[in-house]
């Protein structure tokens, strides 16, 4: 094998440069083909999208009592208020995503029966995990804002 | 008549009036008139570009209605009017959330034929769903799967993914209340897929949430992407029936080839007639042909026939005309009686109690109501895997092309028992859950 290779006939120990130059196409063809799937992929993954913020005003603190447990299907969110402390709990079911109702004893999902209590902790039915509880600050200006891309750990307040 | 003869009068009459314009003009097109003789029917059959996906001679078992039940005929031609049907819905329909529902009230009330047009689109997407089913359940129950058939399994197998997925694109369009929840619920159930679970969902919806974006999205899935695709696997799976030698019969009838059938040519050739000034062509009328007949594995033998064969002009065609007339006579008589369902327009606030898909797709809601990611990606993948593989799992040779062949019912009844757990699962979901999908007594 280490042998120089003799001059007149091929040697076993190169790639021909037929071979060389076939693998190469080839090569080439496969990659933009990947190239090519991968590109519809990332067009297919919209950079902006249209619909609702993540980040949004829910209004004063004064306009939820203590007590208060206030769903807003629009937003998706449920604002607790007890005493001083303010709090947004997601109402999308952590099982398929439909919009839960609270109830007596905290929250219910329509669509398949999941149930939760007041914290959103599941007590009942297929929900794999407990609601989000989202980040809830307090602007400049007085209001309240919810920020659905910041999930929190279940149980913290905001005192306001 | 003489050979000589019959020239010298074509010759003749060839371009001699304008009168034989519209005959010329017939003949151009139809290169053969209406066959007469083995030959022609053969001719008819190959010369056709319609006809000559179909063998020139067809097995008599494979036209009897019992073996088949002509379930895949029925399944393509279901196919054919959801096409005719759903592009003259485009013609009406808007995809956009502000829009969508009233046009199908439209559709209802100010389209002409629009009511009957939407109703013979949603009970054929839903006849298609279950007769592909059925269509698979027999392919299994009679065996056709063995080799060579094998990938032609797995080709049916992807066919009925995508006449679900079809299905399932086009129920969000109507913008209604089914379509916006039972998406909510079936894009979620996408969502728990591992590692691109998340991924997969923000693609298909456009956005974080159902909206507009999903609404685009889907639609030029269901008019386009999948109908597209469908028509590719479609004709390969034809294809491949026709190189695998037709429908699967028994070995016995296989085993056998009996010389080839001679063929009397009594008459002078119609395909003669037309291509007389080639000299090639000028073949003895009376000759005895010896017909190719079926294609016997991928590739062609010549002067090895099957017994037992027919003339696919006309045996053929007319079983495929007769199963034709009757599908759309069902979907029409169907379409005429019963409206397709539309629920109030979408609400995102109040989600319906309980929220149901339709009915294929509650066998999978009510696993899903047990564990959403078991339920909705763990067994249904396991299912869709070991569907794929059945044929190169199940290896034995026997019991093919008939029914519940006593040496398959091992495979054959965990095969039905598959399809029992599915049917019930399908029962308890359409007519045992109520709200909150709480157990309900539908008596």
């Amino acid at each position: 094998m280490g042998a120089a290779p003799k001059t007149n006939e091929p040697c076993d120990a190169q790639i021909p440069r037929r071979s060389f130059l076939a693998w190469l196409s080839g090569a080439g063809i496969v990659g933009s083909l990947m190239a090519g799937v991968f590109s519809t992929f990332v067009f297919m993954k919209p950079r902006v999208t249209y619909g609702q913020p993540n980040r949004f005003l829910i209004g004063r603190p004064e306009e939820f009592p203590s007590g208060a447990r206030v769903a807003i299907d629009t937003k998706r969110v449920c604002i607790v208020r007890e005493g001083n402390k303010v709090a947004a709990i997601s109402t999308t079911c952590t099982h398929l995503g439909c919009i839960i109702a609270p109830s007596q004893t905290g929250f219910q999902c329509p669509c398949h029966g999941s149930q939760f209590d007041v914290d959103g902790n599941v007590t009942g039915g297929p929900a794999p995990k407990g609601l989000a509880w989202f980040q809830v600050s307090l602007t400049p200006s007085g209001e309240l804002e919810v920020d659905k891309d910041n999930e929190i750990q279940t149980g913290t307040y905001l005192s306001v | 008549m003489s050979k000589p003869e019959l020239m010298s009068k074509e010759a003749e009459s060839k371009g001699s009036s304008v009168v034989d314009l519209p005959g010329n003009v017939w003949k151009s097109i139809f290169r053969n008139p209406l066959p007469s003789s083995d030959r022609g029917r053969a001719a008819t059959s190959f010369t056709n570009f319609f006809l000559h996906v179909q063998p020139v001679r067809v097995s008599r078992r494979a036209l009897r209605p019992t073996y088949t039940m002509g379930l895949g005929l029925i399944s393509f031609f279901l196919f054919c009017i959801l096409t005719v049907t759903g592009i003259l819905l485009m013609f009406y329909y808007v995809p956009s959330t502000t829009q969508a529902y009233d046009r199908m009230l439209d559709l209802r009330s100010s389209v002409a034929f629009g009511a009957i047009l939407r109703n013979m689109h949603r009970w054929s997407a839903h006849a298609m769903v279950a007769v592909v089913f059925l269509h698979m359940c027999r392919v299994f129950f009679t065996g056709s799967y063995k080799p060579p058939r094998e990938f032609n399994w797995v080709i049916g197998v992807t066919l009925f993914l995508l006449t679900l997925l079809s299905s399932f694109t086009g129920y969000l369009l109507p913008w209604d209340q089914l379509a916006f929840w039972a998406i909510t619920v079936g894009t979620s159930i996408a969502g728990y897929a591992p590692f691109v679970g998340k991924t997969i969902k923000f693609m298909l919806l456009g956005d974080a949430t159902v909206g507009q974006e999903a609404l685009l999205r889907f639609y030029v899935l269901h008019v386009v992407v999948l109908p597209a695709v469908l028509t590719i696997f479609v004709a390969v799976h034809f294809w491949r029936i026709r190189k695998d030698g037709g429908l699967a019969k028994p070995e016995e009838a296989e085993a056998a080839p009996k010389p080839a059938v001679r063929v009397e040519v009594l008459e002078p050739a119609p395909v003669l007639a037309f291509a007389s000034s080639s000299p090639a062509a000028t073949l003895a009328p009376t000759r005895t042909f010896s017909i190719q007949g079926l294609v016997h594995g991928p590739f062609v033998k010549v002067g090895q026939l099957e017994e037992d064969t027919v003339f696919s002009w006309p045996n053929l065609l007319i079983a495929e005309l007769f199963v034709l007339l009757l599908t759309l006579a069902g979907v029409l008589i169907v379409s005429w009686l019963f409206n397709a369902p539309l629920e109030q327009p979408v609400n995102i606030m109040h989600p319906p109690n309980p929220a149901k898909a339709p009915w294929y797709f509650l066998g999978l809601q009510e696993q899903v109501s047990y564990s959403a990611f078991w339920g909705g990606i763990g067994v249904p993948g396991i299912e869709l895997l070991l569907l794929l593989a059945i044929p190169y799992i199940d290896r034995g040779k026997a019991g093919v092309g008939r029914w519940f062949a006593r040496q398959r019912i091992l495979a054959n009844s965990i095969f039905l028992l598959f399809v029992i757990v599915n049917v019930i699962l399908i029962v308890i979901g359409t007519f045992f859950r109520g709200a909150n999908w709480q157990f309900v007594s539908p008596f």
